[in-house]
């Protein structure tokens, strides 16, 4: 090869690259809209990247998979945390992780009411953009569940069969409606919510309570009521409630079907 | 050195290390993070220091990149440079700008876009200070009426350097829409007109270091920049995996990204060809250690750990682990941080007037050694502490939190790695601020040096 056949080797193919590159660049744009759901993006989105870029937050976590690594990726962030629960844990990171207890702590951002709501709100729609099936699975915060609750299905959200339990189980795993990434089914295991191991039998006692205020009548009303309406018996635990309003979401009456709802609480009545 | 401008390069190089010896403070204490508890979580939190890190390193590799034309392109054009003035004004406000970013990350002054965190009126000033520069290296070269292939490729790779910061002036309400355009400049940056300058820097020493025919290498130069350009510009796909992007990008970024390491192994090849064809024989060895060095290095990090984790299928586990540091700490020493210091070895003989074998020094030589050996661990403790996380985070689905507990062991493999690598820079600022000796007075009158020297 001669050095003017390199020459003419090197500006044809980086032009074509380069061309090839901007024709893909703007058939990306044309399908940005749909890809990001760009429709949702309001001034509490945008107020909450803002918020996100004002206090660095890519240096310590990952969004999209994309920032440093000393934090857990919040991609998916909003559909295992509620509302509540973020509102609650952005005010103050240390009544829910400690130093001593995981290793690290988020510093405290003193942020104000309306960054609060426009990250919820710039976090949930970041959850909702079409990442092609990433994560594989769940990224949990902390907790490794159970042993098994995860492999259970070869896939989280695939039954291993059309049992109820089955299905029940696989809906649990599954991200959303993100069960397992608050509550282990392994005794004494609480990540952010109670355990359910012996749930049942934990059921039975609280309905019996003079201090019960909600309308189940056995243990499959029980944990029917807790997914549906939270807040009808709310328990007390540093990461459970605050101001007596459970940390749960409130709406999983409308994201899950009945029959999703009736699979899980079947499956929980298992767990003896 | 033959011509007396070339001596501008001196105070970049003195630039460059310092901020380079302050890169590494603010890495062990990153480092030193992961283990915890964090005393400084107040005053300095992780996020801080992770930014100062990474904006210190791309500081004062553009300052040791800038330093280099400097002193590379009066020779190629054999003219004195435009005006030595211009460089010192570029300098004193780049340095007045690197100053400010670090000052401000500490107090919360930040763009908050990684690796772009800079503030929008400090933007403005990396632009002004770029166009400075190109301004000057371009009237050199236009005053000498001669432009090797050489220069044209390093001055190319950094006027597209300016051009690629253009984006990152540009703020997005879509937060898929601003990471794309980030790797315009981030990526292509990196993966693209930085190995052309870092092809072009390895060209120059191996032409001086090995007598190299001059033709023959900048062919290869043309060949090396065409395969960057054909796997670095289609492979910033790479970077747009899971983000919210058409699917096409998924082959497109495996395919092209899968030929980078050619890129890296071809020019390990041209250190090798230069070395056969000539052998070893310039007297200035430490010299000669960096530039293969950088040769071999950028082929394992930037080419072979690159391509650990480009396919589509196997990022699909690791995108967003430890499994990333450990390939972008080991490709950017690899590919930059060694041709730099290779470019400082190869000019302070001439810089400050001694002989070309007086670099050869016990702490020079142990300087080499301690990096490339804190490198190579420091790349093993992320890989392993990577390959960890991957497993019990990804796969079996443990949190993460617990995952970096036990990751543990190979965060204190990260701080004693971290140390040793932070003693051989250590050696490499005391070799060069006391041992080399200071930069040599211009000579009182025959600093007009001829405008067309004899060919080399």
């Amino acid at each position: 090869m001669t050095k003017r056949a390199a020459r003419l080797f090197f500006f044809i193919s980086t032009l074509l690259s380069a061309l090839i590159f901007v024709v893909l660049t703007i058939d990306s744009h044309r399908q940005f809209p749909k890809l990001t759901n760009a429709a949702a993006i309001d001034e509490q989105v945008v107020a909450g990247k803002d918020a996100w870029h004002r206090h660095n937050c890519t240096n310590c976590h990952t969004l999209l998979g994309e920032g440093a690594y000393y934090a857990p990726d919040l991609t998916k962030i909003t559909q295992q945390r509620g509302a509540p629960y973020l509102r609650e844990f952005l005010k103050d990171p240390s009544r829910f992780y400690s130093e001593e207890r995981d290793g690290r702590l988020m510093p405290t951002l003193n942020l104000t009411e309306g960054e609060i709501e426009g990250l919820i709100a710039f976090l949930g729609w970041v959850s909702r953009i079409d990442t092609q099936g990433w994560p594989p699975r769940p990224i949990l915060v902390k907790g490794s569940a159970v042993p098994g609750a995860v492999l259970g299905a070869a896939t989280p959200g695939q039954a291993a069969s059309q049992d109820p339990v089955e299905l029940g189980r696989a809906v649990y795993n599954a991200t959303p409606p993100g069960c397992a990434a608050c509550h282990s089914v392994a005794p004494g295991v609480n990540i952010v919510g109670p355990t359910l191991a012996g749930i049942p039998a934990t059921a039975a006692t609280r309905i019996a309570s003079p201090d019960y205020r909600g309308k189940a009548k056995d243990a499959a009303g029980y944990i029917r009521e807790s997914i549906v309406d939270p807040n009808a018996h709310v328990l007390t635990g540093p990461t459970y409630a605050a101001g007596g309003r459970s940390l749960m979401p409130t709406d999983y009456g409308e994201t899950l079907t009945p029959e999703q709802v009736d699979q899980i609480v079947a499956y929980l009545l298992t767990l003896r | 050195m033959r011509f007396q401008s070339q001596r501008v390069a001196y105070p970049y190089f003195v630039v460059a290390l310092l901020l380079f010896g302050l890169q590494m403070v603010f890495g062990l204490l990153a480092a030193a993070k992961y283990l915890g508890p964090d005393p400084l979580i107040g005053l300095l939190p992780f996020d801080v220091v992770k930014a100062i890190h990474t904006n210190l390193l791309l500081v004062w590799l553009l300052t040791g990149f800038m330093g280099a034309t400097y002193y590379l392109v009066p020779e190629e054009s054999r003219v004195e440079l435009y005006s030595v003035r211009l460089a010192y004004v570029a300098l004193a406000l780049w340095t007045a700008m690197g100053v400010t970013a670090v000052v401000g990350y500490v107090f919360r002054w930040t763009a908050g876009n990684k690796l772009l965190e800079q503030p929008f009126p400090l933007k403005i000033v990396i632009v002004i200070v770029m166009l400075l520069f190109l301004y000057n290296i371009g009237m050199t070269i236009r005053a000498g009426g001669r432009l090797t292939t050489t220069e044209g490729v390093l001055v190319g790779g950094l006027a597209c350097t300016a051009l690629l910061y253009l984006p990152a002036l540009f703020e997005f309400d879509n937060y898929t829409v601003s990471v794309f355009y980030r790797w315009w400049t981030v990526h292509l940056w990196v993966e693209g007109v930085w190995e052309m300058i870092q092809g072009a820097l390895l060209a120059y020493l191996l032409i001086r270091l090995s007598g190299v025919d001059r033709e023959v290498l900048e062919k290869w130069l043309y060949v090396i920049v065409g395969l960057t350009f054909i796997s670095g510009i289609l492979g910033t796909a790479h970077h747009y995996y899971w983000i919210g992007v058409p699917r096409y990008w998924l082959p497109i970024g495996g395919f092209f990204s899968a030929l980078e390491p050619f890129v890296f192994f071809g020019m390990a090849m041209y250190a090798y060809y230069a070395i056969r064809r000539s052998g070893l024989g310039h007297p200035n060895r430490m010299a000669l250690h960096w530039t293969i060095g950088s040769a071999i290095f950028s082929a394992l990090g930037a080419g072979l750990l690159g391509l650990a984790h480009t396919w589509p299928a196997v990022n699909k586990w690791t995108h967003g682990t430890l499994i990333t540091p450990m390939h972008g700490h080991m490709a950017f020493f690899g590919a930059y941080v060694m041709i730099v210091l290779g470019l400082i070895t190869y000019a302070m003989p001439g810089l400050t007037g001694r002989p070309e074998d007086s670099r050869e020094t016990t702490a020079g030589f142990w300087s080499f050694w301690l990096q490339i050996g804190g490198m190579f661990g420091m790349t093993m403790a992320f890989a392993t502490a990577g390959i960890t996380q991957t497993y019990l985070e990804r796969i079996l689905g443990i949190g993460y939190l617990d995952t970096q507990l036990k990751l543990q062991v190979h965060f204190l493999m990260l701080v004693a790695t971290g140390v040793l690598f932070t003693a051989g820079v250590a050696l490499y600022l005391w070799d060069f601020f006391f041992l080399a000796g200071p930069l040599a007075p211009a000579p009182a009158r025959e600093r007009v040096a001829p405008a067309r020297a004899p060919a080399v």
